[in-house]
């Protein structure tokens, strides 16, 4: 469970097992799915790597069924391939966070280089969730006061200042300061900042 | 487009066979001398229809160029012993042969220096070309040296003039009876004779016996001429018309020949109205009443045959300008349809290339790769092969076919376009093999057709409900294809719907459903269009069934 793969979405047989030969001599795991139900159906939610589809199947176009990954949560990057590029569908498959719009018939190189990007940056997404849920969990540990404490330092305030505003002594807050940073395994306020700015819902 | 060439029907016959063909030739030319004997009318020394110099004319044009010597010679003994039962002088028996070959030689040469090999038999100007070289310029030509021989020889006593009117209207009697005749039924036969469907062989039926009665009543019938009455000739005439009209040139030189044996045959024998005290007379009459009859007939049957030949070339044209609408529509799709196959085969070829190089591969494996990779290959020839059928504009050709099958090719062709549309393909093809006669191409551009209107109908659908259904279904007499979409059903009344250039698409033609009706009826069968209960359209193609081939 959870290792890397590959799957491969086309309702065309031949390209399918040509797709799953062709992966798995550049050394990838793969999956392949001959209809977009049948990979809905078998999906796994914490399945890790990314998906390649192609663009038109009957009954369920790739598109409707990028979509229906991004409703299930389902956060794998895709790979689209198409028979033949229209330019509106791969404006809206990249608007929708596909990794490549690559035209059949793929180009090796392309094709594999595509795939690899799709797994780093899913990899890459992962390893941020695990330690945005390490913080967070780390943040819970926190008492109301040392929160405060907290949500005070990342923003630059001296312990003085903190004191002030929240009407306690300097000493207290470094008490609460202390065991906040020990709580947060941190060792200095860079990284206690760099931690911080992990937990943030992103700004766009 | 062109029609079979004469010149190709005895260019078939190659090396081994030419001893035969030479032997078919004698033949040919034996019994046709025979027949010439049997038509002379004695004490008079020259047949009133002398058919093997015709013949051989026929026979030149039939063949390549480079043939003609072998097949001259052939009917030398031929010749020699026809002639040579009837008591005829050596000498004179030679002359005749010169100059029949003369007659021969002529009228095909001046034929085949005019216009080549390629004499087509369904041109107006071939045609008058033909019959001025062969029907007059050989005759009269050569009339001249074969009288000029006889009087050499001292063969009778006939006046030289007498002699060169004599045998001409005799040999062009013969060449108007025997060349169309030949030419004709050579080129039918070579093309390929449809058979013909039962009205029509009631039609030839009652043509044959009124034509023959007609001839026998007029020509063979015990009344001298003097108490005959000129009009009693044109009794023939309308049967004659009437073959002209329906049969083309094939029929008039079918027929022409009937007239002309029955008036003969009287006329040796002392019956119908040519029959007189004097031989030459009766001849010479009978012979401009049957050339005069004659030559505007045939002529009458290629203008006509002509003319619908152009009507039905300019239909082919218009089917084939549909249809090739129709596949630039779905040219997008076609692309999608190749790039498949060959991205199966390229990712294919480059795996087992990546297998090997990293020394990871099995035979086992190798050899399914290079399965998939022929399959995907196939697979891409058929769809090429397909599409050139389709693009092509070529004669109509009626064969024994199983409407799954088209069914099952058109949704091969147009698969790639119905997938980018979305659209669902739902196919309930007959068990047994629902088959009809008919033209493969233009039957699977009517289905194309039906289905590429079908599946823009649900362009307005969501994609669930883009499911387009084909059925194929045989009674016992008939062979239903029906295409149902689930689009808003028909736009326009349906008589509306196959007029021509009524459409309702921005960049249509107007000529798809129009060209698909024409197509459908003159394949014996209708095609009807009706808006379903539950909306969406309905399609449906009815065709004679034929039983299936063994």
């Amino acid at each position: 469970m959870n290792t890397e793969q590959v799957t491969v979405v086309d309702d065309d047989v031949l390209v399918l097992r040509a797709l799953d030969r062709l992966l798995r001599s550049a050394g990838f795991a793969v999956q392949t799915f001959s209809s977009a139900e049948d990979f809905l159906h078998q999906r796994v939610n914490s399945a890790a790597g990314c998906v390649v589809m192609d663009l038109s199947m009957p009954r369920f176009s790739g598109l409707e069924l990028q979509r229906a990954l991004a409703e299930a949560a389902d956060c794998r990057p895709v790979v689209f391939i198409s028979g033949q590029g229209s330019v509106p569908s791969s404006v809206e498959a990249m608007k929708a966070g596909a990794v490549d719009f690559l035209t059949k018939p793929l180009d090796e190189q392309k094709f594999l280089h595509a795939v690899r990007t799709a797994l780093d940056k899913h990899r890459a997404a992962r390893e941020k969730d695990v330690e945005r849920a390490a913080i967070t969990s780390r943040v819970a540990t926190l008492t109301m006061r040392e929160r405060q404490v907290l949500a005070h330092v990342v923003t630059g305030k001296l312990n003085k200042q903190i004191a002030a505003e929240l009407g306690t002594a300097e000493k207290t807050i470094k008490v609460h300061r202390a065991r906040m940073m020990r709580k947060m395994q941190v060792d200095s306020l860079a990284e206690l900042v760099r931690a911080w700015t992990v937990i943030q819902p992103p700004r766009l | 487009m062109d029609g079979h060439t004469t010149a190709s029907a005895l260019a078939q016959l190659r090396a081994p066979r030419w001893l035969l063909t030479a032997l078919a030739v004698a033949i040919g030319y034996y019994l046709a001398a025979r027949l010439g004997l049997a038509f002379t009318l004695k004490p008079y020394p020259i047949s009133t229809l002398w058919p093997p110099n015709a013949l051989m004319v026929a026979v030149l044009l039939l063949a390549r160029t480079r043939d003609w010597w072998w097949l001259l010679a052939a009917t030398l003994p031929a010749h020699l012993f026809a002639e040579l039962q009837s008591g005829v002088p050596t000498t004179m028996v030679a002359g005749w042969y010169v100059s029949n070959c003369s007659e021969a030689l002529i009228g095909a040469g001046l034929v085949r220096w005019a216009v080549g090999e390629r004499l087509r038999l369904h041109s107006l100007r071939d045609w008058a070309i033909l019959l001025l070289c062969c029907v007059v310029a050989a005759p009269l030509i050569s009339s001249f040296l074969d009288a000029a021989l006889v009087r050499l020889i001292g063969f009778g006593d006939t006046a030289y003039w007498d002699l060169v009117t004599q045998r001409f209207l005799s040999n062009v009697l013969a060449e108007l009876t025997v060349v169309p005749l030949v030419l004709t039924w050579a080129t039918a036969l070579v093309g390929g004779v449809r058979k013909p469907g039962s009205r029509t062989t009631v039609e030839i039926a009652l043509l044959a016996s009124g034509l023959a009665i007609a001839c026998l009543i007029v020509f063979d019938l015990p009344h001298k001429g003097e108490h005959t009455s000129p009009a009693f000739f044109y009794v023939p005439l309308p049967f004659l018309l009437w073959a002209a009209v329906r049969f083309g040139p094939l029929g008039i030189a079918t027929a022409l020949p009937v007239m002309t044996v029955a008036a003969i045959w009287g006329a040796v024998h002392g019956f119908g109205p040519f029959a007189s005290q004097h031989a030459l007379d009766t001849a010479r009459d009978m012979q401009l009443f049957i050339i005069a009859v004659s030559l505007p007939l045939i002529l009458f049957a290629v203008a006509i045959d002509e003319r619908e030949r152009l009507e039905r070339d300019s239909r082919a044209q218009l089917t084939h300008l549909s249809r090739v609408a129709t596949l630039g529509e779905l040219s997008g799709g076609i692309a999608h349809e190749l790039n498949q196959p060959l991205t199966a085969i390229l990712s294919n070829a480059q795996a087992a290339r990546s297998f090997l190089a990293n020394k990871t591969a099995d035979p086992e494996m190798l050899a399914e790769i290079l399965e998939d990779i022929i399959t995907a290959d196939k697979r891409a020839g058929h769809v090429i092969e397909r599409l050139r059928a389709m693009f092509k504009l070529g004669e109509t050709r009626f064969e024994p076919l199983d409407v799954s099958a088209l069914v099952r090719e058109v949704a091969t062709l147009a698969h790639g376009e119905l997938t980018t549309r979305g659209v669902e393909l739902d196919l309930r093809l007959a068990p047994q093999p629902p088959s009809v006669t008919g033209d493969r191409v233009q039957l699977e551009q009517v289905i194309l057709n039906l289905v590429m209107n079908g599946s823009e109908s649900m362009a307005a659908c969501p994609q669930k409900d883009r499911v387009l259904m084909v059925r194929t279904l045989a009674t016992a007499h008939k062979v239903h294809i029906n295409v149902v979409d689930r689009g808003a059903g028909l736009s326009a009344p349906a008589a509306k719907l196959f007029e021509a250039f009524y459409t309702t698409k921005p960049n249509g033609l107007g000529l798809g459903l129009s060209i698909s009706k024409s197509i459908v009826t003159s394949h014996g069968g209708t095609l009807w269009a009706s808006t379903r209960r539950g909306g969406g359209a309905s399609f449906l193609v009815t065709l004679p069934r034929v039983p299936p081939s063994a």
